[in-house]
């Protein structure tokens, strides 16, 4: 009898979860899909990808997709040369991603991916800014949900649990952030932060633009997260499973973290998979209003926002539309299958099926 | 209890969709118009005296009419001349300074009334009233004693008029509520002569604070007639322009002062006088040889007295309201969406109006202006997305020869320049300005940016100015750049600090603040960053010279140079550089009285060849005009100041039948 | 209920009132105000016009000025259009941004939910992967790449609608097909994940056990079931609808309240736009209302507090 029950191997819910994902060709496909995305982005300076900030005013304006072959020019300079081409063509690049130009330097040389994606109206090679554009459209969609989260999770579990005049309070609260029109909060914390006064100060903080971004649309995205935890806590906290876990002297705090939040965390997953894209179209939006991110940074939404400018009945240049339309939405796309896969994995009544 | 809430999702869904429904077939039983443009943006005011813009010019002078009026000239249409408008002609004093406008007799308002002289002594004692005087008042300036009625400056012994706080004012605005823009009907005037002002302190709260007291000998009136040389009545006033708590607490220490709403110079001292019906004579400081291009100037039409007395401002620009005498009348507005105008048939050229209804479109987007025109919903566009200009170009160059282009481009009275600020090093050094100037290849940014044969400026005043020579920056030239730097102390760019470039937010600016980025840097090895910034901030930013170098650009407001080259006189609102020469405010200064029109524009030469020298400015571009007109637009010619009137548009219908078959549009 | 409702009104004048405060001294506290053009003027002339709306003075008296005639629910005349009073610009707007939002939350949810309802019942075949890629395509593009696109699909190619504008009932069906886009895939997804959750319970599961008919199985248990996270989403939904049609109405020109409000911050109209802001959070705050009632009605395990 002991031995038998020995034999029969405990499965947590996250491995048998696990088992259940490998088997969703699909979800494994988009999870190997953005491994590679976040994968390349970090390690996007080591690509032979020509400059994304350079501009070929006179002879790449406007340049369809081709495939001449294209070199850096800094094969002949000396070392001091080629620290300044550097920080020029790069755009001031942190220590880490100088380190891998340099790499990339020593391993193409002067050699540079063709303009596969065709250039802008600046002569800029489009596949590199693509590239480079990835970085802060998924850091700002990962870091923002993140901070959404953390704290969209533990405002709601707490607030659906307690119930009565807390739960009441905090909704209220939830309410009122509710209610206010984002975009209008968004339009003038930037502003500020774009302050002179204000911006100097910040950035000896290390709070640029972009970071005060993070946290904005962090702060933003909460709400729903948060309403949606509180709703769930609130139909199963008078499950049997809770008053079994009370009656063996569970205290509220484990309640809710240890028995309540695991149970509500495929919504949650099916809401983070919602959210991330929908940080990321709401930064691609901020960037149609001119206020997204800043220049000489690029994101996906800027490059959108940018090619829709050139969509005119009388010429359309449609590599500047359709490549970050398309990697934005290949990125979307996979988050949305993948978070379709977690869903039914984590599906607690599918357990051992 | 149960009924009624478990239906209310739906019945508030079902009230939406009403409101919905109902709004959508309002407006479906609109005729069309037989004209639409789109004017940019919404306009701000059709009150003449409220607004400053182009978009809101436009339409102002489709409503009202001036004294003059600049339309195409015969000979060659591509240049405006100043033609009459409500005056059928002008006379000139010997010495320039008295002009005397004969009014038409049969020019009417919309309510009937005849037009008269006495409408322009109203119009521009509201235009300058120092309650709410325009943004463009200084352009009236030019007439004798409107500076000091504008400002309310008043100095011992003038004739002074005294409006006192008893408005009867057609809303119940209190009426000493000197903040109300309703400000016709006014109060009783008295008027008098100055004889005094003294500064009273009066304990206000714990402190003591200071305001004037006016004693003036106010003069009887008689039948509407002021008798100057009666003996009059010492009487004491404080003005509304003191602050509430200063007012009261002098009031309350001093009973015989009374509180006034205005005391200004009276207005039959200022150079504007109806000496009968139909005869305006004004009268000026200095000889202003633009001065007719002022008074044919949106801003300076006429308004009707009794539709403003009845109305008050805003009530009066309703549609429904307002009284006007130009072309066309106001049929109705719709805020961001649509302006109609209509024909005037009391307008006493009304025959040569061939457009019945004309509708103006606010709108925004250049990419929705562009869709809009190529679907043949709008006629005429002011500006085209500079991406699809070149295809747009190609398109007319494919066109058979007798045909017209639908891209209007030409030169305009506009300068696209940077300004350095010279109050901080090492900009403040005329030698690095010169080196800034010389390094940036101005035909490179009008080639691969703007690319709508802009013409790289090499002087701040355009050209097309006839008889004006202008002064010269020089031309692209990186050698000599290189050297003015080494000389000003930076060889090789060495030593120099970062320079940053600001301007507002705008794809277009940022695309040429960046090409002068890098031409900088390969020209002169110099470092700038850019920095953009949202508009009333960047402003705010240029006035305070928080900047190195900061993007402007500057609109003809009258086709002079003077326009231009008056902004740069030490501490000039517009200066905005730091910069002062006193060679330079003696020259602007002179050639304002000097009468012989030659000489002056020769000293204005002058002027501009220091502003050159010493560059606290960085011209770049001369702008162009870059309309979109469909070739069945008759009567459109492109001309420097962008002006079109609308009342001498005609659609040749047959030929927009045949280019609307040919595009497969309804 | 009542008591509920009461009590709601009161929590809704305060936040009201929050809103109003926390906006109004945003906006004071960002420099450059509504009277800069490109021009300098005299100072005396810019004193005068800075008076019209009381920005000379200190800013309680400002605040109490503003406050107690937005109390009166007037909010005094616009800063930028200078004919205006503010309700009349949003009496004008809203109509028009109401009938976009309304039309394009009818096509959201005629769309979502039928979508999301068939895809689950026939989970996993071709229709359902069909009705997710078309779905993910609503939330995976920006919708005015969306509406960029659609225009020239529709208006340049196929020449069925206007480009632009305002003024017949058919100007309003891209526009608000492109404004559903993103909410119509959003309420699919849910209502397909609403329904597995409710296929899979035990309830269902009785009833098809009882021998139902598979059809009121499905309308009368599972679709009401599945209603709650789409209900619950509707509250997020208005208020996604009004940062949407911001978008959407600059795009295709439309007068209604998202266009007025985007000129009115960015040209600094004080007073447009915090009567805007004002009206939209109002309008929020009465959805949510509504919302906390039907999910009430559909949910009676959930009590209103």
């Amino acid at each position: 009898m002991l031995r038998d029950a020995d034999a029969i191997q405990g499965v947590s819910l996250w491995q048998d979860a696990w088992r259940r994902l490998r088997r969703n060709w699909v979800a494994m496909g988009s999870l190997t899909f953005l491994i590679l995305l976040s994968v390349a982005a970090v390690l996007t300076p080591i690509f032979p990808l020509q400059s994304p900030v350079e501009q070929h005013l006179r002879d790449r304006s406007f340049a369809a997709p081709n495939r001449q072959s294209v070199q850096l020019g800094l094969s002949g300079l000396d070392e001091e040369q080629r620290s300044i081409a550097i920080k020029t063509l790069w755009n001031d690049p942190s220590a880490f991603d100088e380190a891998l130009i340099r790499t990339r330097l020593a391993i193409f040389g002067d050699w540079a991916v063709p303009s596969l994606c065709g250039s802008d109206h600046l002569g800029r090679d489009m596949l590199s800014r693509l590239f480079w554009g990835a970085r802060v459209s998924l850091i700002v969609g990962v870091v923002a949900t993140f901070v959404s989260l953390i704290i969209g999770v533990s405002y709601g579990a707490i607030s659906g649990f307690a119930g009565g005049h807390i739960d009441d309070a905090m909704m209220r609260v939830v309410d009122i952030l509710y209610s206010i029109p984002f975009i209008f909060i968004v339009i003038f914390v930037v502003m500020v932060i774009s302050e002179p006064t204000i911006k100097g100060p910040l950035e000896s903080f290390g709070i640029n633009r972009l970071v005060a971004f993070y946290f904005l649309i962090g702060a933003i995205y909460w709400l729903t997260m948060a309403r949606v935890v509180r709703g769930q806590i609130i139909s199963l906290k008078n499950e049997q499973f809770v008053d079994a876990a009370r009656t063996i002297g569970a205290d509220s705090a484990r309640i809710v973290f240890v028995h309540l939040v695991p149970n509500v965390l495929g919504v949650v997953i099916v809401y983070l998979t919602l959210t991330i894209p929908s940080v990321m179209l709401f930064e691609a939006f901020l960037s149609f209003l001119g206020i997204g991110v800043e220049e000489p940074n690029v994101s996906w939404g800027l490059l959108a926002n940018e090619g829709l400018k050139v969509i005119t009945p009388i010429r359309i240049y449609w590599w500047l539309i359709v490549f970050p339309a398309l990697a934005l939405a290949s990125t979307l796309y996979s988050l949305n299958f993948l978070g379709d896969g977690l869903r039914d994995a984590l599906d607690p009544r599918m357990k051992n099926r | 209890m149960k009924f009624p809430l478990r239906y209310l999702l739906p019945l508030f869904f079902l009230v939406l969709s009403a409101i919905a429904f109902a709004t959508i077939f309002q407006f479906s039983d609109l005729p069309p118009a037989d004209f639409t443009f789109a004017n940019g943006t919404e306009v701000k005011s059709v009150d003449p005296k409220m607004v400053t813009g182009a978009p809101e010019g436009r339409v102002i002078e489709a409503l009202f009419e001036g004294l003059y009026q600049r339309l195409p000239s015969k000979e060659d249409p591509n240049v405006l001349v100043t033609t009459p408008g409500q005056a059928t002609s002008y006379d000139l004093s010997e010495d320039k300074l008295t002009y005397t406008f004969h009014i038409r007799e049969d020019a009417v308002w919309t309510n009937g009334e005849p037009v008269t002289a006495h409408d322009w002594v109203f119009s521009w004692q509201r235009f300058l009233h120092p309650q709410l005087p325009s943004e463009y008042a200084y352009q009236l300036w030019y007439v004798k004693n409107a500076e000091k009625f504008s400002l309310s400056k008043v100095d011992t012994g003038d004739r002074v008029e005294i409006e006192l706080p008893d408005r009867a004012g057609p809303t119940n605005l209190p009426a000493t509520d000197g903040n109300s823009e309703q400000h016709y009907p006014r109060g009783t005037i008295l008027s008098g002569i100055l004889k005094a002002e003294e500064k009273i302190s009066v304990q206000v709260g714990d402190e003591m604070e200071e305001g004037s007291v006016f004693e003036v000998d106010v003069k009887p009136t008689k039948a509407g007639k002021i008798d100057w040389d009666a003996p009059g009545e010492i009487q004491k006033f404080v003005r509304l322009s003191e602050t509430d708590a200063v007012r009261n607490a002098i009031t309350k220490e001093n009973p015989h002062v009374q509180p006034v709403n205005f005391l200004t110079i009276h207005f039959d001292e200022v150079g504007i006088k109806a000496s009968d019906d139909h005869t305006l004579v004004v009268t000026l400081n200095n000889p202003t040889p633009y001065f007719l291009d002022l008074v044919a100037f949106y801003p300076m039409h006429p308004v009707n007295r009794t539709c403003i007395e009845t109305y008050g401002y805003p009530g009066w620009t309703k549609p429904e309201n307002i009284v006007s005498n130009g072309p066309f009348t106001l049929e109705f507005r719709r805020i961001r969406d649509r302006i109609r105008l209509r024909k005037n048939p009391k307008y006493w050229d009304a025959e040569q109006v061939k457009l019945n209804i004309i509708d103006v479109l606010a709108v925004q987007s250049d990419t929705t202006v562009l869709n809009m025109y190529m679907n043949g919903q709008i006629d005429w566009g002011i500006t085209v997305p500079t991406p699809a200009l070149p295809a747009l170009l190609k398109r007319d160059a494919e066109k058979p020869a007798d045909s017209l282009p639908d891209m209007r481009i030409a030169p305009m009275l506009t300068t696209y320049f940077y300004r350095v600020n010279t109050t901080k090093p090492p900009l403040d050094n005329p030698k690095v300005r010169r080196a800034l100037n010389l390094a940036i290849n101005k035909q490179e940014i009008v080639d691969y940016i703007t690319k709508a044969g802009q013409i790289p400026a090499t002087s701040y005043v355009p050209p097309g100015l006839a008889g004006y020579g202008g002064g010269h920056s020089g031309e692209f030239n990186p050698a000599e750049a290189q050297r003015l730097l080494a000389e000003a102390g930076y060889p090789g760019g060495k030593g120099l600090p970062k320079i940053q470039i600001l301007y507002n937010t705008h794809e277009a600016h940022k695309d040429i603040a960046s090409v002068v980025q890098q031409q900088l840097k390969k020209n002169l090895q110099i470092d700038v960053e850019l920095r953009n910034l949202e508009w009333s901030v960047f402003l705010a930013s240029s006035r305070n010279l928080e900047f190195d170098i900061a993007r402007a650009g500057w609109i003809a407001d009258y086709p002079d140079p003077n326009t231009f080259l008056d902004m740069f006189v030490t501490d000039g609102e517009n200066n905005q550089t730091g910069w002062s020469n006193a060679e330079y405010d003696r020259l602007i200064h002179d050639s304002q009285s000097e009468a012989d029109p030659v000489k002056r524009l020769e000293m204005l030469s002058q002027a501009e060849q220091i502003l050159m020298d010493e560059m606290p400015i960085l011209p770049i571009y001369y702008y162009v005009s870059l309309n979109i007109v469909r070739p069945y637009v008759k009567n459109f010619y492109p001309n420097i100041q962008d002006l079109h009137p609308l009342h001498i548009l005609e659609i040749d219908e047959a030929e927009k039948q045949r280019i609307f078959k040919a595009e497969g549009l309804r | 209920m009542i008591r509920f409702l009461i009590r709601r009104a009161v929590w809704i004048v305060i936040t009201l009132w929050l809103v109003y405060t926390l906006s109004f001294f945003l906006m004071l506290a960002v420099p450059g105000g509504p009277m800069s053009g490109e021009r300098a003027y005299p100072p005396e002339i810019e004193k005068m016009r800075k008076d019209r709306f009381h920005l000379n003075d200190p800013w309680p008296v400002q605040y109490w000025y503003y406050l107690s005639n937005a109390c009166r629910g007037d909010f005094l005349s616009s800063q930028v259009l200078n004919d205006y009073e503010v309700s009349e610009i949003i009496s004008q707007g809203f109509p028009i941004s109401a009938t976009l939002g309304v039309l394009a939350m009818s096509m959201a949810l005629i769309l979502g939910l039928s979508a999301g309802i068939i895809a689950a019942l026939w989970r996993n075949s071709l229709l359902d992967v069909f009705f997710r890629s078309l779905a993910t395509i609503g939330i995976a593009v920006p919708n005015f790449i969306l509406a960029g696109l659609a225009i020239m699909i529709f208006v340049f190619q196929l020449k069925w609608f206007p480009a632009a504008g305002w003024g017949k009932p058919i100007d309003m069906v891209l526009p608000s097909l492109c404004l559903a886009a993103p909410f119509a895939a959003y309420i699919s997804r849910l209502t397909r994940t609403g329904m597995l959750d409710v296929l899979g319970q035990d309830y269902i599961r009785t009833a098809y056990a009882k021998g139902l008919m598979p059809s009121t199985v499905v309308l009368k248990h599972a679709v009401r079931g599945a209603l709650l996270p789409v209900v619950s989403y509707l509250g997020p939904a208005v208020a996604g609808i009004l940062t949407g049609s911001l978008v959407i109405e600059r795009i295709f020109f439309l007068p209604g309240l998202g266009t007025h409000f985007i000129e009115a911050v960015t040209q600094r109209d004080y007073t447009t736009s915090l009567g805007i802001v004002m009206v939209s959070t109002a309008l929020v705050l009465v959805m949510n209302t509504l919302v906390d009632v039907s999910y009430q009605l559909l949910d009676p395990r959930i009590k209103l507090k």
